[in-house]
């Protein structure tokens, strides 16, 4: 019997399709938005906790130019030109605790040419002490030293895939390539790193000194940014010195707010917190909102709806639908519509979200919460949303609506 | 196959203004029998069908159907009632918009059992003479069309009694007679069949009236030599040519 009711229902919606669209395009919308979120948010999420977890060890300090991330993005690089070299050598003579520094300067994208091959990468800028705080060093060759800084000197270390596609077999060792229009001569070949969750391939990577980075390839006298490894048991007072020390060599009055920041491992895991409730709390919050709004939407067309109908439910409920018949048909209307626009939403939902994440350059996580509940809350949506419209109907009077 | 004992209706709550449609009606109709219920416009024709229809409630008195006490069934049971035992033909056909006659037709069998809900729509459509017309939605009929497939829809349940609420209101007197003749039919196949009309002549085809006025019975009679239907067709046959 339920089976007979619920095919009338089909066909009602069929025969209504105006109608039915207008009532499935609330739920399609929120269940748009759901997908986007989630998917999104997951993958966004994990890119950038992957990268924390690659940048940060527990014992690491970044000291970046610029106000810092009140909102938690990341500001534009080289914009900001307050940042210099002398300043972290003053914090690591200043500041007790600090062992070691590696200041950073990128190059993207850029030329590498060797004979007749020519590759357009990334060039790192690094110091000395880049091998121990980035924890990568070489397996042939040596990595930079000392003199290298100083002098500003034209060497580079190449990533194991770059290497491989400049020299093929031949040993790379002491050989001439050209970055950008300067000539630099081969000094190592670097650890393996494979892909960073960025999808930068670390492997690609071109280091040279920082002072060569600064006075030939970019020609700038500053620094976006810097990796301090320190004391960890004195992080916090660490921190805080590095504050002084920095305000005082930028000369900034107490009025005026740092020109920098100070980012240590407890911060960074707030930053990605904040991000996480983003993600997991705001966006899915709005699309509940969406998907209340679309169910009160549905409840008020399936109202209209019903007042349209009275002398149809009158008649069924002549021909012999009981109350609860009538109930279950319009109960069943709203979850139908409710479902397809979820359907609807979720497929459309998902390829888009695939769209967006692979030309954004993520990887693309088929995200379970979205299709479960794009499955699940416009059924629960329909639901309530056709409770009130039904119970309306099942309680019309037959008398009253064939008259 | 039913008695109404001392049947009253009042319409509006106690302190507004009160309508008393049906005032102390006593009435016993057995099984197989072709009933009209005549009375002018307001005399409680309408409100009598739907007690006895069980789509209302009295306000006082017993209803007794197949000698069991309607009054304390509830809504639901009420509902099997009317879907395997009573069809229903109104004056306004009230027949879903946009819908096949056919599937008008089935609409009662979704609240049963029965499987071949499809087959049992098109031969209530044959009884009706309507077995070329199954596809076309209701707005593609004529009125005298429409009302057929109504009547096939009240027909398809095999129910035990019929009730007519003027159901020729609506249309010309030679189609009103067309579909007094399948209720005619249709008494003959042994259902009780109860026609509401205040036409005196679309009356004279049962075989017998009974008239209320302001709510009350004032006259229940046989009639001795009920009309025929096919005689008087070919009558107005004639006449139109
Ligand atoms: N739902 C209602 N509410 C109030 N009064 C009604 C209602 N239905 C009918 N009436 C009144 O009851 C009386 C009988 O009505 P009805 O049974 O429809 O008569 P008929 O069908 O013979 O024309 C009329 O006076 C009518 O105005
Ligand atoms: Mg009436």
């Amino acid at each position: 019997m339920n089976k007979k009711i619920i095919k009338s229902g089909v066909k009602f919606l069929l025969r209504h399709k105006l109608q039915s669209f207008f009532m499935i395009l609330g739920v399609m919308i929120g269940v748009i938005f759901l997908c986007l979120t989630f998917a999104i948010g997951s993958s966004t999420e994990k890119q950038i906790l992957d990268k924390m977890k690659g940048f940060f060890s527990s014992n690491n300090i970044f000291i970046m130019a610029g106000k810092g991330m009140k909102r938690g993005g990341p500001r534009s690089e080289g914009s900001v030109t307050t940042l210099k070299l002398e300043d972290m050598e003053a914090v690591l003579n200043a500041v007790p605790g600090v062992i070691r520094f590696d200041p950073m300067q990128t190059l993207s994208p850029c030329e590498v040419i060797y004979g007749n091959v020519n590759i357009s990468t990334t060039i790192q800028g690094r110091s000395v002490d880049g091998e121990v705080v980035w924890n990568r060093t070489v397996t042939s060759g040596e990595y930079l030293n000392k003199e290298d800084v100083e002098s500003a000197a034209r060497v580079a270390l190449l990533g194991s895939k770059i290497e491989k596609q400049l020299f093929g077999d031949s040993n790379p060792l002491r050989q001439q390539i050209r970055i950008g229009s300067v000539l630099f001569t081969v000094k190592g070949v670097l650890e393996e790193k494979g892909t960073d969750p960025h999808g930068n391939n670390l492997d690609m990577e071109v280091i040279v000194p920082i002072t060569t980075m600064m006075s030939r390839l970019k020609n700038v006298d500053y620094i976006p940014a810097a990796k301090l490894e320190v004391d960890e048991t004195k992080m916090a007072e660490i921190a805080e010195k590095i504050k002084t020390v920095l305000r005082e060599r930028h000369s900034l009055n107490a009025d005026v707010s740092d020109d920098f920041s100070v980012m240590t491992p407890v911060q960074a895991q707030e930053m990605v917190q904040k991000m996480k409730k983003i993600f997991t709390l705001y966006l899915p919050l709005i699309s509940g909102v969406i998907l209340l709004l679309s169910g009160i939407i549905i409840s008020i067309l399936m109202l209209i709806s019903v007042s349209r109908r009275v002398s149809e439910i009158g008649l069924r409920k002549a021909v012999g639908a009981s109350p609860k018949d009538i109930m279950l048909q319009f109960v069943f209307e709203s979850v139908m519509i409710s479902l397809i626009g979820g359907l609807l939403g979720l497929l459309i939902g998902l390829i888009g979200t695939w769209a967006i994440i692979t030309k954004l350059g993520y990887t693309f996580y088929l995200p379970w919460q979205p299709i479960v509940l794009g499955v699940l809350l416009p059924v629960i949506v329909g639901i309530l949303a056709g409770i009130i419209p039904a119970r309306k109907a099942a309680n019309l009077d037959p008398v009253k609506s064939l008259a | 196959m039913i008695q109404l004992k001392n049947i009253s209706k009042i319409y509006g709550k106690a302190g507004s203004q009160q309508v008393k449609a049906l005032d102390n009606v006593s009435l016993t109709i057995n099984k197989g029998e072709f009933v009209a219920i005549v009375g002018a416009s307001g005399s409680g024709k309408t409100t009598m069908m739907n007690i006895l229809g069980m789509l209302d409630r009295q306000t006082s008195g017993e209803y007794y159907f197949e000698n069991k006490v309607v009054s304390i069934l509830s809504n639901n049971e009420l509902a099997s009632i009317r879907s395997g035992k009573i069809g229903f033909v109104f004056q306004k056909f009230h027949l879903l918009p946009k819908t096949s006659a056919v599937e008008n037709v089935e609409l009662p069998l979704i609240y049963t059992d029965h499987k071949d809900i499809r087959h049992m729509a098109l031969e209530a459509l044959n009884k009706v003479g309507l077995s070329n017309r199954i596809k076309h939605r209701s707005n593609e009929l004529s009125s005298g069309q429409q009302q057929r497939v109504a009547i096939a829809r009240a027909l398809v349940n095999n129910p035990e009694m019929i009730l007519g609420d003027e159901p020729t209101g609506n249309l010309d007197s030679q189609t009103g007679l067309e579909i007094v003749d399948i209720f005619q039919q249709m008494n003959r196949t042994g259902k009780t069949v109860i026609l509401i009309t205040h036409q005196q002549n679309i009356a004279e085809h049962t075989n017998r009236i009974i008239r209320i006025h302001d709510g009350k019975i004032v006259e229940d009679y046989r009639v001795q030599n009920p009309r025929n239907i096919a005689g008087e067709l070919m009558k107005l046959d004639t006449m139109n040519k």
